[in-house]
């Protein structure tokens, strides 16, 4: 068979291409153009939901951290409110608002990844590096509260939270967020770079996000006003005011524009918690080793950074959950809407689609 | 050279006034602003950003303190400490390092403060033979 015969060749996108994570995508080309994609998932497939089943609930809360790597205190917070919901622990209203800051921090670090990826992606360095060097002030804030950079380990436990914030918290987390503001300036300088690559590509209509099974800001950008923090509250967000930003367009630009503003949301849930965080001081909360959960069934949803993450916890009144389904909101990006958006685009194109959905493969493969 | 460049700097700044790109203009004032600003990162051999207290990292165990209960062994999720028999007919943990994944649960599980975490977070990478020996380990 001579070359001019072939027409279709198969790429890999990734998992060793820089900017696709643990993760395939197997595209049908031809020439520059995309046939067909196909997702190829499982390379960081470790297996959570059998092994939380042999361990009890502060192990599996340590254990949680690592469902998803970018925003590991949103995932202690599906869990430890899933075995709250299991026990009917009331959680002290300090507690529930320290909860809230840190999953908001969470949210804002992981956005901020997901920028210096996207920059990374369509070939804009600056916005990386800027994107990662502000991240780090988060995690310094990380570091004072929770003892580890990026593994809190458990920091919001069932109950509650594993220690109370320092005193010298609040004053560090005004002066980050202050310093954060100023990634909107880049957004603000950076359109010429950012507009030509990211305009019209990978558009998704409203129906096919309905079809696809997408959630989150992957629906916001295509014009639906959906956030489980307003319409399934949990927490205390329904005492916060904040608004849910959304585009029409829904293109990877609309994505973007959807993720800046959701950093601007929650510097504002933010500065309101730490206005309304109550006094006094909470117990920190150790292991014990033979706690038992009461028999029953949960399904727990929350919003993270990337869409709607969920958890389906059964317990048969042992120690450990008899069974425990985790839902990965990166899951249907990554499979049905990633294989849908990427036929017939340009190969230039796929990082840039590619990262407009804010993949993590760690919390789809589970 | 240094005219030159200038003369570019200038030509550019000219032509895009002329353009009426003015949204590339306003990074001007930002570029100076970021000319004494200081950066982002340190020069970590030299000097490094401060640990806050309450950071988890290397064990600091107490053998003295120790009552050979076997509660961080069991409350580790990472199964890192073993307990062993010791001479004295006692067991004490042993933690390997490589699997712990410093989550700070045998710390909090510790009756009697013999096990801690403590603010060094470079050596539990490279473990020292001596400090072995040393904590009983």
């Amino acid at each position: 068979m001579s070359h001019e015969n072939v027409k279709e060749r198969e790429l890999f996108f990734g998992p060793a291409h820089p900017g696709s994570g643990n993760f395939c995508v197997k595209l049908m080309v031809d020439g520059e153009k995309v046939l067909s994609a196909r997702a190829d998932p499982g390379y960081l497939h470790r297996g959570f939901e059998k092994l939380m089943e042999y361990r009890d609930t502060m192990q599996n809360a340590v254990l949680s951290d690592r469902i998803c790597v970018f925003e590991p205190l949103a995932w202690n917070l599906v869990h430890a409110e899933a075995v709250d919901g299991l026990m009917g622990v009331d959680v002290p209203e300090r507690a529930s608002y320290i909860r809230v800051i840190m999953a908001e921090l969470s949210r804002i670090q992981s956005h901020l990844i997901w920028y210096g990826g996207m920059s990374m992606g369509i070939g804009f360095d600056t916005g990386f590096k800027m994107a990662f060097g502000y991240r780090d002030y988060i995690l310094d804030i990380f570091e004072l509260i929770t003892g580890g950079r990026v593994y809190p380990a458990g920091y919001i436990c069932p109950g509650g939270v594993r220690k109370d914030m320092p005193d010298t918290a609040r004053e560090k987390i005004l002066d980050v967020l202050k310093r954060i503001d100023e990634i909107k300036m880049l957004e603000k300088f950076e359109n010429p770079t950012l507009l030509p690559r990211l305009k019209n590509v990978g558009v998704l209509e409203l129906k096919d996000t309905i079809r696809l099974g997408a959630t989150g800001f992957v629906m916001r950008a295509s014009g639906m006003r959906t956030d489980v923090r307003k319409d399934d509250s949990y927490e205390v967000y329904d005492q916060l005011d904040f608004d849910i930003p959304i585009q029409n367009d829904g293109d990877a630009y609309s994505r973007f524009l959807v993720g800046i503003r959701e950093i601007e949301e929650s510097i504002k849930i933010i500065r309101q918690a730490l206005d309304e965080l109550p006094k006094g001081r909470l117990k920190p909360i150790k292991p014990k080793l033979s706690t038992k959960i009461p028999e029953g069934e949960i399904y727990i949803r929350n919003e993270v950074a990337r869409g709607e993450a969920a958890m389906h916890m059964v317990s048969d009144g042992t120690g450990s959950p008899y069974r425990c389904k985790i839902r990965g909101p990166s899951f249907l990006h990554m499979i049905p809407v990633l294989e849908y958006l990427l036929k017939g685009v340009q190969i230039a194109d796929v990082p840039a689609i590619y990262w407009s959905l804010n993949p993590c493969p760690a919390d789809m493969d589970r | 050279m240094r005219m030159y460049l200038l003369f570019t700097g200038a030509l550019i700044l000219v032509l895009q006034i002329w353009i009426g790109d003015w949204m590339k203009l306003k990074i001007v004032p930002r570029l100076l602003k970021n000319l004494i600003k200081k950066p982002m990162t340190v020069r970590f051999p030299n000097e490094s950003i401060p640990i806050p207290e309450g950071y988890r990292g290397e064990h600091e165990y107490d053998k003295g303190k120790c009552i050979s209960c076997g509660l961080c062994a069991k409350v580790c999720p990472n199964r890192a400490i073993e307990m062993v028999q010791s001479e004295n007919g006692r067991k004490y943990p042993v933690i390997d390092i490589g699997k712990c994944c410093f989550c700070g649960l045998c710390q909090d599980v510790c009756h009697t403060g013999a096990l801690k975490l403590t603010k060094n977070l470079v050596s539990p990478i490279i473990v020292d033979s001596n400090k072995k020996e040393k904590s009983g380990m």
